[in-house]
């Protein structure tokens, strides 16, 4: 249905296209009547521009965020990976030479470069100073690579980071990553000293090298290469005397493919094939296609985020082709008596839309020129704001801004269309006039004919609107479940005419859609358990369109309202000022559409962002099982339970196992690499960490947690353990759903069944939970480094955390509270959607910008009555107001109408729905952020109107009204 | 003999653009005395809708005095021209200019609210002179739903409700076919009657004909005061 709806639409836009060139050079008439209207009036020409150009602002800033995301990702291939395309991954280093025998016991196909690299997680500090501070890192990394072969990797030295790093170091020599030296302010020749396998070992820094290609090469997750490399043997050596539990040095064998840094991953499958096949049978071996991976991320991560502004932008895209039909609608009936007069000399219908859609097309090509221009602009801040949100957490990331020349061109080609089509779709509604009544400047009067077709269409209408949504629950579509009954139930309006009043036919049927629309997420479970964004924006367009249309067609009772308020004369200009607005139903419903659809989208991401941030402190509760603290510690030097009980406050600990494996699922077409985390009986000791749902065997959390421990073919998951970005849980796994655990090194697979799904949030980011003693059964390496601590009642939890980070700092102790670690996961949702807000509320400018527009036209339009007005002794203020109270009125119904809508919706998609998991969300409304909204919305919408206001209060009332001898 | 409603002299009025000026008004000095029923009549172009505006406090002068009441029009702030205007003056035009989006009742009752006339007796002064006008049947339509002498009517309705001391008509029937522009006509002559003064610009020789007074404008000039 899509591609039809597409289809048709390019078909449109190649019609339109045909049309206007060919009258552009064959139609002199038209031509000049487009360019000289437009050049009449320069003003007025530049409002139409301004008007056209949001809708490819917006599309080409959603374009450039996304190819911004991208460029930086694939840059950290550059910067993290270099030449680097595959790599073999060794768990254990003293096998590493056997596996380099074998990968290059003949030559690679496809490949420049194979080097041998061994690796260690490290703390690494300064030497302490006379007041006993030092600044320490505890996520480094310390490698052993010989630089003259790092050097000839892939046959270009400077993309691999080395070209100016001199000789292997030897003895206590060190050369530190670029990031390393600014985080611990180290220059060459200053002392380091490195904490690994329970030893501190000093070294001399000899050089730094940048974060590019293998010197920046890191195995962590963060994007900082907090990298020490030493003499090779130094950590086989020191890992002989390591304590027991800590993890022995990996061992990797980079490979470069030819092709350079980025083409090289073309050719990754088929060399990973051929290095699966010359390592198979060593066990702890992986091998793993790190470039391609990284790029394809890069590249999903560009689109999605593309797709994410692209339809969050969708809602102001809306707004803006709303002020574009207004703004030449508004066009139209100014020039009203001259189209009549142009049809009196034999202009036919087609012509005159042909010349008002060839003027048309200049405004919209120049208004996507200059969007795809200002959408660059826009995408800057977002994409300047989204580093700040993404840097969070002492993570630094950099985003490099970047726009592709196709997606500019995409931006300015989806803006010219939305434009044309608006344009022209207005234009044939403007072309339908009558002559007479056009050239004297007289209304249309009421429609009165093609009654059977519109009965027709209706019809049809709602027999399609039936069939939409059978196909909706059918196939669990939540789009068709909506469009169909708002179909169906518009389509009803004139048939129900013929029976009711005009007002109870539209106010009925609309009145059942918005009833429907806003529960259908509660009524309709399974269909909506799934939605995308394509919902929201689909459920969002529906409500208000809707609404405003009941507002409309209701507004009739305000007049009683004015009428009271106008009976002592000192409401006159209320009564002025709701005339027009109630008189002209149509452009206010356009006005109210802008507002109505961009306050609704605000309004319901802030309950989102509120339900959300509201459940920090009980997820922290729920998921804490009577700990306080989650203590992470380096795997090359593992803490351990004696010693976290030794220090002071600390009452328990609970020892968890770390895992890498990865997912398969029956509904699932990829793999997902995920962590997995080993419990033992000492995580139910104080507590248990709270389920959202178990399988019904189990009368207990506490159950359900003794049936995990007893069974290794039995796992609980987070909510959102396989899904993929954000959002509600998109395809997330259920109860009783069997999985698949694959071991990364060797490939063993075990099948495991759902027991319980956890709370909503993992803010420990266990990932799945299993029985501690069955992990070695699972997977080839897992690590002993993360506890569950418990501190002492009346303790300050976050003094303990800091507390142990100095003491165990030789562990590489990292330690958080729950409570911090969930507000953390919070904040980076609450931030994004913050940003989200941001981007729509380009849209509400679009409004308040919009109603400026059209009052500052309205103000042209209504000169002859405001000149009779202040003829009959109407007080200048009270033009003024009226102008002030007519905008306030359309601004205030806007928003008290996307208000409204956003927050019922949002009580029943968050707090009445299973769409955002089993549990049911406490219902929070953000007033001031509301308030907030509403106030500025309001303010700005009056500012916007100052102006034209008091321009119309300043007309004189001769020259108003023109009398001419 | 009773003071006149309105002394005007040696009132210039220059229309200036970037290309030329235009002096539309040359010193036209002229008193009217209350009840009157004065013509203003020239060829188009020459000053008559100018001197209207001018002396109606509509637009301002660039020389010279327009006493109302005893009060000096351009002397005063806008504000208190414009309530003056409320008080004293109603209007007719050509293209009746009634607010589109109000009914004929409400467009009669306007000039009642702005002098602070209580809605309900604002309403029921309005909805009798419409009867008067002979559109009590159609009070509630909107200008739109009204023929083009309806909409006259209506306008003048409007200019009479708050029986202003003088009546202002730019050509009152230029836009209106002769029959209906006879009945218009008959309705001004017999407000006049009735005692309104009323000052009519017109450039058809048969209506100037009709008033008590003529005056003939050329070159932004009297050039003649007079009976017709």
């Amino acid at each position: 249905m899509i591609a039809v709806a597409l289809g048709l639409i390019a078909a449109c836009v190649v019609v339109i296209l045909a049309v206007t060139i060919f009258d552009l050079y064959r139609r002199p008439t038209f031509r000049r009547l487009a360019f000289r209207n437009a050049l009449r009036r320069k003003n007025e020409a530049v409002l139409v521009v301004v008007g056209s150009l949001f809708g490819t602002a917006i599309v080409t800033s959603a374009f450039a965020v996304g190819d911004t995301l991208n460029a930086s990702i694939r840059d950290e291939a550059r910067t993290r990976l270099g030449p680097i395309d595959e790599i073999v991954l060794v768990h254990r280093s003293a096998v590493l030479p056997d596996v380099l025998g074998k990968v290059t016991a003949e030559p690679l196909p496809d490949t420049d470069g194979i080097v041998p690299m061994v690796t260690a997680s490290v703390t690494a500090a300064t030497v302490a100073d006379s007041d006993g501070v030092r600044l320490a890192e505890p996520e480094a990394f310390v490698h052993e690579l010989d630089f003259d072969a790092g050097r000839g990797f892939g046959r270009r030295p400077g993309d691999t980071g080395l070209a100016d790093a001199g000789p292997t170091p030897r003895g206590a020599e060190a050369v530190v990553g670029q990031d390393l030296a600014d985080e611990l302010q180290l220059r060459t020749g200053d002392p380091l000293q490195v904490f690994v396998y329970g030893q501190v070992v000093p070294f001399t820094v000899r050089g730094v090298v940048p974060r590019v290609g293998v010197a920046g090469f890191h195995p962590g997750f963060g994007a900082q290469a907090e990298n020490v490399f030493v003499a090779p043997g130094t950590l086989d050596a020191l890992a002989a005397k390591a304590p027991r539990g800590a993890q022995a040095p990996e061992g990797r064998v980079l490979v470069s493919n030819t092709g350079g840094v980025f083409g090289g991953a073309e050719r990754s499958t088929e060399v990973a094939l051929e290095l699966q096949i010359r390592t198979a049978g060593i066990p702890g071996v992986e091998v793993t296609r790190e470039k391609q991976g990284e790029l394809d991320f890069a590249e999903r991560q560009g689109s999605s985020f593309t797709q994410l502004f692209g339809l969050i932008g969708g809602f102001t895209v809306v707004a803006g082709v709303l002020l574009l039909i207004n703004i030449f609608v508004m066009l139209a009936e100014e020039r009203k008596s001259e189209l009549g007069m142009l049809r009196a000399l034999g202009l036919k219908r087609n012509h005159l839309v042909r010349a008002f859609g060839l003027e048309g097309s200049m405004y919209a090509l120049t208004a996507a020129v200059i969007g795809a221009a200002a959408g660059m602009g826009v995408g800057r801040v977002v994409v300047g704001i989204t580093e700040g949100i993404f840097s969070q957490n002492d993570r630094q990331t950099t985003l490099h801004f970047s726009v592709r020349p196709t997606s500019l061109l995409a931006g300015f080609a989806i803006g010219l269309v939305i434009s044309l089509l608006t344009v022209w779709g207005t234009s044939i509604r403007i072309g339908r006039l009558n002559v007479i009544r056009a050239i004297r400047d007289l209304p249309e009067p009421p429609t009165s004919g093609h009654r059977w077709r519109t009965l027709i269409l209706a019809a049809v209408g709602l027999v399609v609107g039936g069939q939409l949504l059978a196909v909706g629950l059918a196939d669990e579509s939540p789009v068709f479940a909506l469009v169909g009954p708002a179909l169906a139930l518009w389509s009803s309006v004139p048939l129900v005419s013929q029976f009711v009043p005009r007002r109870a036919a539209v106010t009925i049927p609309c009145g059942l859609l918005l009833i429907y629309v806003i529960a259908a997420f509660t009524l309709l479970p399974s269909t909506f358990a799934d939605p995308s964004i394509e919902v929201f924006f689909t459920q969002g367009v529906i409500l208000v369109f809707t609404a405003v249309v009941v507002a409309v067609t209701n507004g009739d009772e305000f007049h009683r309202i004015s009428d009271r308020l106008s009976a002592n004369g000192r409401g006159l200009a209320t009564r002025l000022g709701l005339a027009n607005p109630l008189a002209r139903r149509f452009r206010t419903a356009l006005l109210l559409g802008m507002y109505a659809l961009i306050m609704f989208v605000l309004v319901f991401m802030s309950v989102f962002a509120a339900v959300f941030e509201a459940q920090g402190p009980q997820v922290a509760d729920d998921t804490r099982a009577g700990y306080d603290l989650v203590v992470d510690s380096n795997a090359s030097n593992p803490v351990t339970v004696a010693q976290l009980q030794a220090e002071p406050d600390v009452v328990a600990a609970a020892p968890l196992v770390d895992a890498l494996a990865k997912f398969e699922a029956p509904d699932h077409a990829d793999s997902f690499q995920r962590h997995f985390t080993g419990f033992d009986e000492s995580l139910l000791a104080r507590g248990v960490p709270k389920l959202s749902s178990r399988d019904s065997q189990y009368a207990s959390d506490l159950d359900a947690w003794r049936a995990v421990l007893a069974s290794p073919e039995l796992v609980i998951v987070p909510s959102d353990f396989l899904t993929v970005g954000g959002g509600p849980p998109s395809s997330s796994v259920e109860l009783g759903e069997h999985i698949t655990l694959v071991d990364p090194a060797g490939g063993r697979r075990h099948e495991v069944t759902v027991a319980a799904i956890a709370g909503d949030l993992d803010p420990a980011e266990n990932g799945a939970m299993t029985a501690a003693r069955a992990v070695p059964t699972f997977v080839d390496r897992s690590i002993a480094g993360r506890f569950y601590v418990a501190v002492r009642e009346g303790a300050d939890p976050e003094r303990v955390a800091a507390r142990l980070k100095g003491d165990l700092l030789a562990n590489g102790v990292k330690a958080d509270t729950f409570r911090s670690l969930v507000e953390s996961r919070l904040r980076g949702t609450t931030a994004f959607i913050q940003l989200l807000e941001g981007f729509l509320a380009l849209g509400l400018i679009i409004g308040i910008a919009g109603l400026g527009v059209v009052m500052v036209r309205a103000v042209r339009e209504r000169r002859r009555e405001i000149g009779m007005l202040r003829a009959m002794g109407f007080p200048a203020h009270v033009v003024r107001r009226a102008f002030l109270i007519e905008a306030t009125f359309i601004a205030a119904q806007g928003i008290v109408i996307g208000g409204a809508l956003g927050l019922v919706t949002g009580f029943s998609v968050l707090s009445n729905s299973t769409t955002f998991g089993d549990k049911a969300l406490p219902f929070t409304v953000p007033w001031a952020v509301i308030g907030l909204l509403a106030v500025a919305a309001l303010a700005a919408s009056l500012l916007a109107v100052a102006a034209p206001a008091t321009q119309a209060s300043r007309i004189k009332p001769a020259v108003a009204l023109r009398i001419a001898d | 003999m009773p003071e006149p409603i309105l002394v005007a002299r040696g009132v210039r009025k220059t229309y200036r653009s970037a290309a030329q000026e235009v002096e539309a008004l040359r010193g036209v000095s002229v008193d009217i005395w209350p009840g009157e029923l004065v013509m203003v009549m020239g060829p188009s172009g020459n000053g008559k809708t100018t001197m209207l505006n001018c002396l109606s406090g509509l637009d301002d002068i660039d020389a010279g005095k327009v006493l109302i009441d005893g009060m000096d029009l351009h002397r005063v702030s806008d504000a208190r021209r414009t309530a003056h205007r409320a008080r004293r003056m109603g209007f007719v035009f050509q293209s009746f200019n009634l607010i589109p989006v109000f009914s004929a009742v409400e467009n009669v009752e306007l000039p009642l609210l702005v002098t602070g006339t209580p809605g309900g007796d604002a309403r029921v002064t309005a909805l009798d002179m419409l009867d008067r006008v002979g559109l009590g049947n159609r009070a509630l339509h909107r200008p739109a739903e009204l023929s083009g002498g309806e909409q006259q009517r209506v306008a003048i309705a409007r200019a009479l409700v708050s029986r202003p001391a003088i009546v202002w008509a730019d050509e009152p029937t230029g836009n209106l076919d002769s029959q209906t522009a006879e009945a218009v006509l008959d309705l001004l002559f017999e407000v006049h009657a009735a005692g309104q003064t009323l000052v009519i610009v017109t450039h058809d020789r048969a209506i100037g004909a009709r008033g008590q007074r003529l005056l003939q404008v050329r070159d932004g000039r009297i050039v003649a005061d007079g009976p017709p």
